[in-house]
């Protein structure tokens, strides 16, 4: 999968945010808020050709104590979130 | 001829002939008159009689709502081109030409009826672009001072902003309206919130040349109820984001609102009043916001 034009994580008072800010995205009229743990995932495949489940579980296991398991059921959930929402192409 | 004028601190000039018939139609501008002395305008706007034919490829315009002043932006390497129409189904009544840097423009009125609507749009683009870095903010509110601060109301057009002011003035004692539609926003060096009036104000002619500090930002929503609620930090930026004038798609520019709006946001608080166009929405809302 890959992050589709335009879309930009913003920090905001500690927060994060996704918007739509590129040309790609002039109609696109919602914000995506990101708890810590996704901000980092965003930050680290946003500007990757393409990334999969696995990677986002190996980011994940690379930052956080968690088993594996756990790391590739909360990768496949949010990445199909990021899907699911727009932000993402599968 | 080339007048000048200070907006919120920021100084923008306007060069046309002598004899141009918008020339007498600017009184909205006069409290906002300087003199040439001044100092270097961020911008200049020329009124020409042609511009040239460019290729140019469009990047914004077609989503503004039934009634609303349609503006489309197109580009070049170096050249933004900004037709302006009263509203959807209307003619092209104005053109404007700026260089990449939002410095210079040069306005071009096909519709001399609707010239002084184009001039306007000219230069409230120009002043929202040119600004953008330099912690300003042109928002779509309407402004009500009380006890020496301004409080904002945002919104949709169509939604309440002006009846609500309205319901202040007929009803919160010591009220008094800054501006109906266009107000300035800007964080200072020692990082207060101002909010200036401008030459910019929508259908109602309220044109002060003042400014007091940001006493809060209100989200109005209608609904049988009059409720008070304080806004969350990214509730207070979506609504912060949404109210301000700008081209998001322009990285640098986007890069300045953003700071300006977290700067706001961690100074002055934001709410949403859900609300009925009547008396008791303002004695709720200013129960709130004066204690």
């Amino acid at each position: 999968m890959k992050v589709k034009q335009g879309f930009k994580l913003r920090s905001i008072c500690g927060e994060f945010i996704i918007v739509g800010e590129g040309l790609a995205q002039v109609n696109f009229n919602k914000m995506i808020s990101l708890n810590e743990s996704a901000a980092y995932l965003w930050k680290a495949v946003s500007d990757k050709e393409s990334f999969s489940v696995k990677d986002l579980t190996d980011l994940l296991l690379a930052e956080y104590e968690v088993e594996e398991e756990v790391a590739a059921k909360d990768a496949a959930a949010i990445a199909d979130k990021w899907i699911e929402v727009g932000i993402v192409e599968a | 001829m080339t007048r000048t004028f200070r907006v919120a601190g920021h100084l923008f000039s306007v060069i046309m002939p002598e004899d141009h018939p918008l020339a007498g139609k600017m009184a909205q501008y006069g409290p906002f008159e300087v003199g040439d002395d001044a100092g270097e305008p961020l911008f200049t706007v020329e009124i020409v009689g042609s511009l040239p034919d460019i290729q140019a490829e469009k990047v914004y315009g077609g989503y503004e709502e039934e009634g609303e002043p349609v503006i489309e932006l197109s580009k070049t390497d170096d050249t933004w081109v900004c037709d302006m129409a009263v509203c959807k189904g209307k003619p092209v009544c104005a053109r404007m030409h700026s260089d990449s840097s939002f410095s210079r423009g040069r306005l071009q009125i096909l519709r001399p009826g609707e010239g002084l609507f184009g001039l306007n749009n000219a230069l409230m683009l120009l002043f929202a672009f040119r600004t953008a870095c330099l912690g300003t903010l042109e928002m779509h509110a309407s402004v009500i001072v009380n006890g020496g601060r301004a409080f904002l109301w945002l919104a949709k057009s169509g939604t309440g902003k002006s009846t609500h002011s309205r319901m202040w003035l007929e009803n919160i004692p010591g009220s008094r309206l800054l501006n109906d539609d266009n107000p300035i926003v800007r964080v200072l060096d020692d990082g207060t919130v101002e909010v200036y009036g401008s030459p910019w104000s929508g259908k109602t002619p309220c044109y002060r040349n003042e400014h007091y500090p940001a006493g809060a930002f209100v989200q109005i929503r209608r609904s049988p109820d009059n409720v008070i609620t304080r806004l969350k930090v990214l509730e207070s930026y979506a609504l912060l984001y949404s109210s301000s004038s700008g081209f998001k798609s322009d990285t640098a520019m986007a890069d300045g609102l953003n700071a300006t709006f977290e700067k706001i946001i961690s100074r002055t608080p934001c709410y949403v009043l859900d609300c009925r166009p009547d008396a008791d929405a303002a004695r709720v809302c200013s129960a709130e916001l004066i204690k």
